[in-house]
C-alpha cells in the first residue's frame, strides 16, 4: 500500500500526491452537472407546466384593469442576465485556453468572473424592484391566481439565482485563494453551467409572463 | 468537490463511522437507517389492522402511551396519520434507503469494479439529508394541529389549509422534498459511477442485471423526483405564502383560483415512475439471483436488459391510469389504458426469462433465493390483478377499494421488500463478514410468505366486494357489516406477517455479532464483488480489476466436470 493513502478510484497506479485535476476528472464532473440540471429542469419544467394549465384558466391574458408587473423592467432584467451569462462563461473558458501565461488567464479570469456576478447581483436587484413595484400597487400573492403564478414562479426561481451567486461568489474565493485556476476548474465551469441554466428558466418565465 | 481520488482511511470514530464518505459505511447506514423505519412503518400497518379488525377497542399493549386521550383507542384523525404515515415511511424511509441506498450504495462499486462511488462527498450528503427528511417526518407526527391526515398521496384539498389546518401536513411536505433531494443526489451519484467507473472489461453487456436495475431506476429518480419537488413547493406556497395554485376559485383568492386536479397530475408524473424506481432493483437482484441459485446462466440476458430499459421508458407515459376517475377525456383515458396494458409485454418477458432460468436448473435453495423466487409470484399476483385496474370499465369500479390496495401491496411493496431481503441475505456475508442462520433464514420466508399473500388476496376479494379504502370503521356502514369477518381475516394474517419479522429481526442481530464468520465467496458466484476479502478493505480492490467474462458462467461445459462456475476476471478456457 501507498503511504500518503491517496488512492486513484480508477487506474492501475496509486500516486503519491494530491493530483492536479486531469481531463478524465472534468468529464466526471460535468457529466454530474449535466444530470443535475436535466434533473432540474424536470423541476422547473413541472413548474412551467403549472403555469400553462393555470394560465389557461384565466380568461384574459395578462388580466385587465389590475397593476401588472413592469415588462420594461423584466425586459432591462433579461438583457442583464444573459449579459452576465457572456461574462461568466468567457471568464470560465478563459481558464481553458492553451497554457503559458497561468497568472495572466487568472487575472482576465477575475476581473471577468466579477463582472458577470455583478449583472447577476443587478438583476437580482431589478427582480425586486419588479415585487417591490407590484406590492405597492396593493398586489400580493394573495390576490388572485396572476398574482400567485407571478410571485410563486419568481420566488423559485429567484432562490436560485441566490444560489447560483453563492456559487459565483464561491468560485471567486476559490480563485482568490489559488484552489481553482487553469489547472482546477471544474468547479468553475459547473457553477457557470448551473449559471446559465438559471439564466434559461427566466427567459422561459420571461416570454410566459411578458410576451406571449 | 469532485475527486476522482478518494481520500486515507478515516481514523476517527466520527469520521469513519457516522460522517463517512466510504460507500460501504454509507450502505450500511442506509440499510440500519431503512430497517429501522420498515419497522416503525409495519408497527403502524398493525394499529392500522387492529382498529379494522377491532373497530374502538383499544390497542394493546402501548395503546394507551400512544393515544392516552381516548385511552387506547385509535380516534379517526390518528387513523388518517396514521395510513398517510405508514404510506409515506414504508415508501420514502423504509424502501428507498434500505433497496436504493443500501444496495445501490454497497453493490454498484464492488460489482463494477470501482474504488468508490464517483462523488463521495455527495454520497454523504445524500445520506444525511434523508436523515434530515425523516427527522422533519417524525417530528410532523407532534405539532400542535394535527400531523398529516391526507394520505400518502396528499391530495388537495385534503392537503391545502381548507383541508388540514396543522403543521404536520407542511412539514411532511418539506420532509418529502428533502428524502426525493437525497434520491436525486443519489441517482445523479450511480449514473455517472456506473457509465464513468467501470473497470476494463466491464462492458454494458458484462454488467450484473442488479447493476443494470439500480441504474435505470437512479435514472428515473433523477428525471422524475423533482416533480414531486415542485408539486411540494407548490404545496408549501399555497399552504404557507396563500397562493391559489391548488385552491379553487373562491372569494378568498379574489374570484380567481386553481386547479386542485394540477395537483394530481404532478403526482402521479412522478408517482408512477415511483412504482418503477422500487421495483427495477429488486427485479435486478431476481435476474441475478436466479442464475445464480440455479447454477444456470440468467437466461435471456439481452432481453432482459431490453425489457428493462423498455419498462422504465413506458413508466413515464402512462401515469394517467391513477385518474381514470376525475373526469380524464375519452381520448386520455383510452391512451393511458392502452400504454399502461403495453408496459405488460416487456414484463412478461421479463417473467419468461425468469422462469426459463430456473427450467431444470441445479437450484440451491437457500433463503435468498427462497425470496428471490417468491418475488416471481409475489409480482405476478400484484401484476394480473393489475390488468383489471388498467381497464377503465373495471376501474371505475374498484376504484378507491382494497383491491387497490392488494394490488400496489403486493406489485411495489411485497415484491421491492421481498427483493430486499433477498439482496439482505444474500450480501450479508460480504457486508459484516458473517453468515447469518439459514434455518431462521428460511423459517422468517415461509412465516413472511404465506401471511403476506392471505392478507393481500383476502384485499382482493373484499375490495371486488365493495369495501372502500381508508375507511374508519367499516362496521359502522349497513353494507358492509357482511364483510367484517374478512376484515377480521386480513388482521390475522397481518398480526402473522407482522410477528414473523421479529425472526429477521433476531436473525440478523444476532448474525451480525455473533454470527459464524463468512468465508471470502459462501455462494460460489463470480461477480466481481466476491472476489475481495471478506471483510472488505477499505479501497475494495488492491489493483483493479480486468473482467474477461460476464456475470452469470454457471454450468459452462467449457469448465470441465469439477466446477460449475468462474469468476469475472478469469477467462473462459478454449
Amino acid at each position: 500500500m501507498n503511504t500518503t493513502g491517496i488512492i486513484e478510484l480508477h487506474g492501475e497506479q496509486p500516486v503519491d500526491q494530491a493530483p492536479l485535476e486531469t481531463g478524465r476528472d472534468r468529464v466526471n464532473a460535468t457529466l454530474g452537472m449535466i444530470l443535475f440540471i436535466g434533473s432540474w429542469t424536470m423541476a422547473f419544467g413541472t413548474l412551467f407546466l403549472s403555469f400553462l394549465v393555470l394560465r389557461d384558466k384565466i380568461a384574459v391574458w395578462p388580466p385587465a384593469g389590475i397593476a401588472l408587473p413592469s415588462a420594461p423592467i423584466a425586459g432591462i432584467a433579461t438583457l442583464v442576465l444573459a449579459a452576465s451569462s457572456v461574462f461568466v462563461e468567457r471568464a470560465s473558458r478563459s481558464l481553458a485556453v492553451a497554457p503559458g501565461a497561468g497568472s495572466d488567464r487568472r487575472a482576465s479570469f477575475n476581473s471577468l468572473w466579477i463582472t458577470g456576478m455583478l449583472l447577476g447581483l443587478g438583476f437580482a436587484l431589478l427582480q425586486a424592484w419588479l415585487w417591490y413595484d407590484l406590492i405597492l400597487a396593493g398586489r400580493t400573492q394573495t390576490s388572485g391566481l396572476y398574482e400567485s403564478l407571478f410571485f410563486g414562479l419568481t420566488w423559485v426561481h429567484a432562490a436560485h439565482v441566490l444560489v447560483g451567486l453563492f456559487l459565483l461568489s464561491w468560485g471567486l474565493i476559490g480563485s482568490r485563494l489559488r484552489r481553482y485556476g487553469p489547472e482546477r476548474r471544474s468547479f468553475i465551469s459547473n457553477a457557470a453551467l448551473f449559471w446559465h441554466f438559471v439564466g434559461i428558466v427566466w427567459l422561459f418565465l420571461f416570454l410566459g409572463f411578458f410576451v406571449f | 468537490m469532485t475527486s476522482d481520488h478518494i481520500h486515507p482511511e478515516p481514523t476517527t470514530f466520527l469520521k469513519k463511522h457516522v460522517f463517512s464518505v466510504d460507500h460501504k459505511v454509507i450502505a450500511k447506514q442506509f440499510l440500519w437507517f431503512g430497517l429501522v423505519w420498515l419497522g416503525i412503518g409495519g408497527i403502524m400497518a398493525m394499529m392500522l389492522r387492529w382498529q379494522l379488525a377491532n373497530p374502538g377497542v383499544p390497542v394493546p399493549l402501548f395503546g394507551k402511551l400512544l393515544f392516552p386521550r381516548t385511552s387506547g383507542v385509535i380516534d379517526p384523525a390518528s387513523y388518517n396519520t396514521l395510513f398517510t404515515m405508514h404510506g409515506t415511511i414504508m415508501i420514502f424511509l423504509g424502501l428507498t434507503p434500505a433497496m436504493i441506498g443500501a444496495l445501490g450504495n454497497w453493490s454498484i462499486p464492488l460489482m463494477i469494479g470501482a474504488r468508490d462511488m464517483i462523488f463521495p462527498t455527495l454520497n454523504m450528503l445524500s445520506f444525511w439529508t434523508m436523515v434530515m427528511g425523516g427527522a422533519v417526518g417524525f417530528y410532523s407526527l407532534f405539532v400542535p394541529l394535527g400531523a398529516t391526515e391526507a394520505g400518502w398521496t396528499g391530495y388537495p384539498t385534503l392537503s391545502t389549509t381548507v383541508g388540514a389546518v396543522g403543521q404536520g401536513e407542511t412539514l411532511w411536505a418539506i420532509a418529502v422534498f428533502l428524502i426525493g433531494a437525497s434520491s436525486i443526489m443519489g441517482g445523479i451519484n450511480y449514473i455517472t459511477t456506473v457509465i464513468r467507473l467501470r473497470c476494463p472489461g466491464m462492458h454494458w453487456m458484462r454488467l450484473p442485471l442488479t447493476v443494470w436495475g439500480l441504474f435505470l431506476t437512479s435514472i428515473l429518480n433523477v428525471l422524475f423526483i423533482p416533480v414531486i419537488g415542485s408539486a411540494m413547493i407548490i404545496l408549501v406556497l399555497d399552504r404557507v405564502f396563500g397562493t391559489t395554485f391548488y385552491v379553487p376559485a373562491s372569494i378568498m383568492s379574489g374570484g380567481t383560483g386553481g386547479d386542485p386536479i394540477l395537483y394530481q397530475h404532478l403526482f402521479w408524473i412522478f408517482g408512477h415512475p415511483e412504482v418503477y424506481i422500487l421495483i427495477l432493483p429488486a427485479w435486478g437482484v431476481v435476474c441475478d439471483l436466479l442464475s445464480f441459485f440455479a447454477r444456470k446462466p440468467a437466461f435471456g440476458y439481452r432481453a432482459s436488459v431490453g425489457a428493462m430499459v423498455a419498462v422504465t421508458v413506458l413508466s413515464a407515459v402512462v401515469y394517467g391510469h391513477h385518474m381514470f376517475t376525475t373526469g380524464l377525456s375519452a381520448m386520455l383515458g383510452e391512451s393511458f389504458m392502452l400504454l399502461t396494458m403495453i408496459i405488460s409485454v416487456p414484463a412478461e418477458v421479463l417473467f419468461f426469462n425468469w422462469l426459463h432460468t430456473l427450467w431444470k436448473g441445479n437450484l440451491r435453495l437457500t433463503t435468498p433465493m427462497l425470496f428471490a423466487m417468491s418475488v416471481i409470484f409475489v409480482f405476478g399476483l400484484g401484476g394480473l390483478t393489475g390488468i383489471y385496474l388498467a381497464t377503465i370499465g373495471t376501474d371505475i369500479f374498484l376504484h378507491d377499494t382494497y383491491f387497490v390496495v392488494g394490488h400496489f401491496h403486493l406489485t411495489m411493496a411485497a415484491s421491492a421488500l421481498f427483493g430486499t431481503f433477498a439482496a439482505v441475505y444474500f450480501w450479508f456475508p460480504k457486508m459484516f463478514g458473517r453468515m447469518m442462520s439459514e434455518r431462521l433464514g428460511k423459517l422468517h420466508f415461509w412465516l413472511s410468505f404465506v401471511p403476506l399473500v392471505i392478507v393481500f388476496c383476502i384485499m382482493f376479494i373484499s375490495g371486488y366486494a365493495g369495501m372502500p379504502r381508508r375507511y374508519y370503521d367499516h362496521t359502522s356502514t349497513e353494507y358492509l357489516r357482511p364483510l367484517q369477518h374478512l376484515n377480521v381475516a386480513t388482521s390475522v394474517a397481518a398480526f402473522l406477517l407482522g410477528a414473523a419479522q421479529l425472526i429477521f429481526v433476531y436473525n440478523f442481530i444476532k448474525s451480525r455479532w455473533w454470527g459464524e464468520p463468512a468465508p471470502q465467496n459462501p455462494w460460489e458466484v463470480g461477480t466481481l464483488d466476491w472476489t475481495t476479502e471478506t471483510p472488505v478493505p477499505h479501497y475494495n480492490f488492491k489493483t483493479i480489476p480486468v473482467v474477461q467474462c460476464g456475470p452469470h458462467e454457471f454450468s459452462n461445459p467449457v469448465l470441465g466436470p469439477d466446477t460449475d462456475w468462474i469468476y469475472q476476471t478469469e477467462k473462459l478456457p478454449g
